[in-house]
């Protein structure tokens, strides 16, 4: 789409002029798409549509310019607008000089945060070479849900589909980043350095290909990249090597440009692997035996809990992992290892359901880390109220109870379903 | 046939009482050497018997009336039994005697006797319900047989059907007096009771002393053993004092442990002390159990584990681990013994082998020992920001200072939201009586009190060294510190590695300030206010007075609970017991909260760090816990009427 | 402590097992410790392999402050630690690989990542590349091993386990997910041995032309608006933080509390 403005004097002239036999004509161009405002009926009445006069001033409020080159104008801008929404440049690359790889985790297929980021590292590396221009090479293993990878910069993917590269399969990986690097050559390898992902699948390549990695790389600048040692007490600033696995944060993602994000065929004959670590599956972990650090979701439990049954009830149906107050573990309801807070156990679930948690201070600092927090309290005034994004003030055992009951509902519905 | 059989009878029987002596101080010698004086010991202990003991005893009057009169009367009866029927020494004299001290301990025993119809839990019964019994055969039996000596009767009197049944009934009497005291058997108490006395590990506790300090272990040896594993660990001198128990439960009666249903019984440690120095099972054990666990099923010996490896998994033992971890070493036991049995000694010692050889301390202890070790405070804090709290007060270092009249020990609270508030009002209130004060800042360490008493002597002297080379650096008249359980470690436990000073509480120096009248104070206009006395400043060192005194000067009439002074119970946050947090069926500082509510008290006061964090940690409704310093310090009146105050006591003075 | 989780150790026969531990630093103070993921590996071979059968080898400067966190690993129960004696700058990896080729060990434990010097986690890599053995990241448990294979539970996020079944001999790499590591204990720690070992150095030449330098803090990402107009650039900067209290229902029934609830553990997606 062209964004260059221009202006025709003699039209907006016109559509000014309200006595202009033009006018009208005029209007109903530069109109464009919205809806017309005044046009002539069936039976030859004029008929107008109120809504569709005037335009929303900058406050907010409509205004109706009678002169028409306001409404005219809307048109326009709305136009302009779409051109300055930041539009991509498209970019491809038809004989890179290089390639710059980056193997990406992609949880679920999609891309994460952190695979972005490195892909953002790796245009920087691909772009920045005076002597030619380099293209970004994704690979990826599994089935890609991801639609919008030339967004994420990456100039050609070579995609690892199939069973035996699903599930723990580093080894089978691995054999499959040799061909990759026997067909391309990269000049730089690029992982994100997650754990169980890029972390252990970049280190296995560096010790395969005998290449000396940086790890934990939070910066590049000037050929000398600079990661994190001694466990993040220290820098290591050294020259960039072939083999990169980056924190997350590495680099801006890229957000001006768009690539083509070309297949091209995964190198043929792979070297059957020794397969020595067989995958045999997830274990099914219950929820409450899950130690309360590493918990994704917890329903907690303070004083204010009276039926204890409900409450346990409550955690099994909803898949929670259970957590206590200090009170409710000294009261002998809950075992001490369950015990949320600075006292106890600092925690870092996604969403933490505290249920008569009146939220002392060790408490709300042991939670400090929690992305969610839900309250159900009776009193509207305690500091777990103040601290949580959601709170429903009401008798807990009610509310659990509903929830229950909701939950269930829709177990059922489910399984009626299937 | 009386004056042949008897002497046979009381000579026999004093053999073999000699025979089971030797046996007994066998057992005994089967712990590690301990350096004693035995013949200075020896000579002590009858004072020691008659004075300190008698004094602990005499808090229950009626029994110790009860036990002057049977204890005196069978020492008299004994002796003058065997002068005058084991030597057959004709004496009109000596046989009245005897007959007067049988008399006497007749009477005891009849007390002894209503005792026991309906006894106290507390008191085990077994063969203790038998006792009274054979006080009364003793007794009478040896009235009986000096009547003829004395003459009252002719020899002849009765025949030898009489003089059959009276032998037998002094065989009876004898045998549990004579062969019971060294054999075993309740009597057994009167002989090592005695020992004990005399060879006792701290003779500083007589004669009005106080030793409370634990016992460093010598680390730099490899060979000495890290605290007790089996019983041949302890000292032979522990053995002996194990043995001088007289199953009396008044430990029991006031171990906030026990009390909370934690599994802890200081009279049933002791028993299980004896079982394992002689060996066998504590199946004839028959007082309170643990709570919660069944007599019958620990055993041991001398040379096997006091605890077992791994806990329950591996069978039991002679004691369980969370016996030993339930303790909180507030030392109402010690306190309340009136054999003066060291329970605490005990426990720490068994405690530090687990801890330094088996590497199990329950719950946080690990994480705790492992924060002491690495940050130099129990929380894992940053070190450097000890003394972030006092960021805004501008507070002399003594770094920059070199000395001070006042060094003010700041102690882990400083890390803790709410013992900030009570550091602050101490500094509020020093400023205001303008004392020379300074801290040690970032150059303070933990004190080693929870390292030492959650058995990890290693890091409590690796600390104690520090801290004192720190203080070596300047000159301070005296140590405050609103912590007692720093107080006492600088106080009793430092001396051992050659450091000692003179070290305050803060509610002692407060109370000398208001002496001197270097604090012009308003009036308390709050509610009734009642005060509970930390263990580490009252049992540990004796200061009862100060803090109510401090209370006093600012008009508070304390409203002291049924549990205060020397019988204050334990708020449950001494010896490491949240730490290991060995669960109970109630919780300690919730059953002290209830004696507080009893009072009918708005407020109490507390002076401790532990005991604040512990009984603020009871739910409400409860009273406001207050530390003294907080209490002291809203009663401050403002700088100008203080002097103006100052200036009419002048003028005062100059007209008078 | 963690309680729960099964940790049992069913079905294994007397494996040789080998731990490799570095000397760690303490987050808050840089002290030397004992490195918290090697602590975490020793305590899986102890579960493992009781008695003589855990080998423990540390590669590397043998100071007396070392020599304290080592004797931490000690303290754990172990009979003697060999100390491969490596100065500072030395490739250790020889060594150690020379080390375990010399001693055959069935599984080789190995913290994920050292606490001092580059920290890369490589080692255990480079050692399974060069013994050919396989590798294992991420080690929660082990729950069997016989003859000539293991089963393993591997930690994924939020506390979820993968089984794998692993050929033997292997390397794994142990982190947070394992079981925290046992006390250690004084006695132990003084009555174990510190076997040094004298082996030849291999000089990392790579390392030496590296800056080191104390870690600089990461400057936070802003969230950067792409605007072309200044208005919306600024409506952006100038926009109130989200949150400052979140949503309160008050005087709601039960149900629509519960409703309200079940919507954002939904958005969430924690409700399976």
């Amino acid at each position: 789409m062209n964004d260059i403005i221009r202006r025709d004097p003699r039209t907006e002239w016109i559509a000014r002029n309200r006595l202009h036999p033009e006018h009208d004509a005029v209007l109903a161009r530069m109109g464009g798409s919205t809806p017309a405002a005044k046009w002539m009926g069936p039976n030859g009445i004029i008929r107008r549509n109120p809504h569709a006069v005037g335009f929303i001033g900058p406050n907010g409020v409509r205004r109706i310019d009678r002169s028409g080159a306001q409404t005219a104008n809307a048109g326009a801008s709305a136009r302009r607008e779409a051109a300055a929404a930041p539009t991509r440049r498209q970019i491809r690359i038809e004989t890179p000089a290089f390639y710059v790889a980056v193997v990406a985790d992609m949880p679920g297929g999609r891309l994460s945060a952190h695979d972005r980021d490195v892909l953002g590292l790796a245009r920087q590396l691909a772009d920045e070479d005076s002597a030619g221009q380099g293209a970004v090479l994704l690979v990826s293993f599994g089935e890609s849900r991801e639609d919008a990878l030339g967004d994420a910069g990456v100039d050609r993917v070579v995609s690892f589909a199939g069973e035996r590269f699903e599930g723990y399969a580093p080894e089978q990986r691995l054999t499959a980043l040799g061909g990759v690097e026997r067909q391309h050559e990269p000049r730089h390898w690029l992982f994100p350095d997650s754990s169980l992902g890029g972390a252990e699948l970049g280190r296995r390549l560096a010790a395969r290909l005998g290449e000396r990695p940086a790890t934990q790389v939070w910066q590049i600048a000037n050929g000398e990249c600079t990661g994190r040692g001694a466990a993040g007490a220290t820098d290591v600033t050294r020259r960039l090597p072939r083999i990169v696995l980056a924190l997350p944060e590495c680099a801006e993602p890229v957000s001006e440009s768009t690539h083509a994000a070309e297949s091209i065929a995964p190198p043929a004959a792979l070297p059957q692997a020794l397969r020595r670590i067989e995958d045999l599956g997830a274990v099914a972990v219950d929820p409450s035996s899950v130690a309360l650090a590493e918990a994704e979701f917890i329903l907690s439990a303070g004083n204010g809990i009276r039926d204890w049954g409900g409450f346990h009830r409550a955690a099994s149906v909803l898949g929670a992992t259970e957590g206590a107050s200090r009170v409710a573990v000294d009261n002998g309801f809950m075992p001490r290892h369950r015990q949320v807070g600075a006292t106890g156990t600092w925690v870092t679930a996604r969403v933490y359901l505290a249920v008569g948690i009146s939220g002392a201070i060790q408490h709300l600092q042991g939670i400090q880390q929690c992305d969610k927090v839900i309250a159900i309290n009776t009193d509207p005034g305690c500091d777990m109220v103040k601290r949580a994004d959601l709170a429903v003030i009401a008798d807990s055992s009610e509310v659990l109870a509903a929830l229950v009951e909701l939950v269930d509902g829709v177990k059922k519905e489910q399984r009626n379903a299937a | 046939m009386l004056d042949v059989v008897l002497p046979v009878l009381v000579l026999g029987a004093l053999a073999l009482a000699l025979l089971g002596a030797l046996r007994r101080i066998g057992l005994w010698r089967q712990g590690r050497p301990s350096p004693v004086s035995v013949l200075g010991g020896l000579a002590a202990m009858p004072r020691r018997y008659l004075v300190d003991l008698h004094d602990v005893v005499a808090r229950d009057k009626v029994f110790a009336n009860t036990h002057v009169a049977t204890g005196g009367g069978f020492v008299a009866a004994a002796v003058l039994l065997i002068l005058v029927h084991g030597f057959q020494l004709e004496s009109r004299v000596l046989s009245w005697a005897l007959i007067a001290a049988s008399v006497v301990m007749f009477a005891g025993a009849l007390r002894v006797a209503a005792r026991r119809r309906n006894p106290p839990v507390r008191l085990s019964r077994g063969p203790w319900m038998r006792l009274p019994k054979s006080l009364f055969a003793f007794a009478s039996g040896v009235f009986l047989v000096t009547l003829p000596t004395a003459g009252v009767v002719p020899a002849s009197f009765g025949g030898w059907a009489l003089a059959g049944v009276l032998t037998l009934v002094v065989a009876w009497g004898i045998a549990e007096m004579f062969l019971g005291m060294t054999w075993g058997g309740p009597m057994k108490h009167a002989f090592a009771g005695a020992l004990h006395l005399a060879f006792h590990r701290r003779p500083e506790r007589f004669g009005g002393g106080r030793s409370t300090g634990l016992k460093p272990l010598d680390l730099g040896n490899p060979e000495a053993p890290l605290g007790v594993g089996k019983p041949a660990d302890f000292t032979w001198n522990q053995l002996l004092g194990f043995d001088a128990c007289v199953q009396c439960g008044r430990c029991e009666a006031m171990c906030p442990a026990f009390a909370a249903g934690q599994p802890l019984n200081p009279k049933k440690l002791i028993q299980d002390m004896v079982v394992g120095m002689a060996g066998g099972t504590d199946a004839a054990y028959a007082g309170s159990p643990y709570p919660g666990k069944p007599v019958g099923e620990h055993g041991g010996d001398a040379h096997s584990a006091i605890v077992l490896r791994g806990g329950h998994e591996g069978g039991r033992a002679l004691v369980d681990a969370e016996t030993l971890w339930s303790c909180t070493t507030c030392r109402a036991c010690v306190e309340e013994c009136p054999m003066m049995i060291e329970h605490v000694d005990a426990i720490v010692d068994m405690r530090r082998h687990l801890t330094m050889e088996h590497g199990n301390t329950p719950n946080k202890g690990r994480e705790v020992l492992e924060n002491l070790a690495t940050t130099d405070n129990p929380g894992g804090f940053d070190p450097a920001s000890r003394m972030n709290w006092a960021a805004d007060l501008d507070l002399p270092l003594m770094s920059a200072r070199g000395s001070a009249d006042v060094l003010l020990w700041m102690g882990d609270g400083a890390f803790d939201m709410r013992n900030q508030r009570t550091l602050r009002a101490l500094v509020k209130i020093l400023r205001a009586a303008k004392v020379d004060f300074a801290v040690l800042g970032n150059e303070e360490l933990d004190s080693g009190d929870v390292a030492r008493r959650l058995g990890d002597e290693a890091t409590f002297q690796a600390l104690a060294a520090r801290n004192a080379a720190t203080l070596a650096k300047y000159r301070f008249r005296e140590i405050v510190t609103c912590d007692p359980h720093s107080f006492h470690v600088l106080k009793n436990e430092y001396g051992a590695f050659g450091a000692s000073y003179t070290v305050s509480h803060h509610s002692t120096f407060i109370s000398s300030l208001m002496e001197k009248g270097r604090l012009a104070l308003g009036e308390w206009t709050g509610g009734r206010v009642t005060y509970h006395d930390p263990c580490y400043l009252g049992r540990y060192n004796g200061e009862y007075e100060a803090p109510r005194k401090a209370l006093k000067g600012i008009g508070i009439k304390v409203v002291d609970m049924e549990r205060s002074g020397f019988r204050s119970r334990c708020c449950g946050g001494g010896g490491g017991a949240p730490i290991t947090d060995i669960p109970g069926k109630r919780r300690i500082p919730d059953m002290r909260m209830e004696e507080i509510n009893a009072t009918k008290a708005d407020v109490v006061a507390v002076g401790c760090p532990q005991c604040t964090a512990m009984l603020e940690g009871v739910v409400g409704p409860r009273p406001e816990v207050l530390d003294i310093a907080e209490l002291v310090a809203a009663q401050l009146v403002a700088a100008p009427a203080a002097a103006q105050r100052a200036k009419k006591d002048v003028a005062e003075e100059v007209a008078a | 402590m963690q309680r729960d989780g099964n940790r049992n150790v069913t079905g294994q026969e007397r494996v040789k097992v080998a731990a490799l531990v570095s000397v760690g630093r303490h987050p808050v103070t840089g002290r030397p410790r004992r490195a918290e993921y090697d602590a975490r590996a020793v305590e899986i071979g102890l579960s493992l392999a009781t008695g003589g059968n855990l080998h423990l080898a540390h590669a590397g400067e043998c100071s007396p402050e070392s020599e304290a966190a080592l004797r931490a690993y000690l303290g754990m129960g172990i009979a003697g630690v060999d100390v491969l004696q490596q100065p500072a700058g030395a490739d250790i990896v020889p060594a150690l690989e020379a080390w375990l080729r010399e001693l055959g060990p069935r599984l080789v434990l190995c913290g994920a990542r050292g606490e001092t010097g580059e920290a890369s986690g490589l080692v255990p890599f480079l050692l399974a590349e060069r013994l050919g053995w396989s590798l294992v990241c991420g080690l929660a448990a082990v729950e069997s091993v016989d003859g000539d294979s293991m089963i393993v539970l591997q930690a994924l996020p939020r506390g979820q386990r993968r089984r794998l079944k692993v050929r033997l001999p292997a390397v794994v790499t142990v982190d947070a997910a394992a079981q925290p590591a046992r006390q250690s204990a004084f006695g132990p720690a003084r009555r174990g041995g510190l076997q040094r070992l004298d082996t030849p150095v291999t000089p990392d030449g790579d390392a030496q032309s590296w800056t080191t330098a104390p870690a600089r803090k990461r400057p936070k990402r802003l969230k950067i608006v792409k605007a072309t107009s200044a208005r919306d650039r600024f409506k952006a900067a100038a926009a109130k933080a989200e949150g400052g209290g979140g949503q309160v229902l008050t005087g709601v029934s039960a149900q629509a509390g519960a409703e309200a609830i079940l919507k954002l553990l939904r958005e969430e997606g924690v409700l399976r």
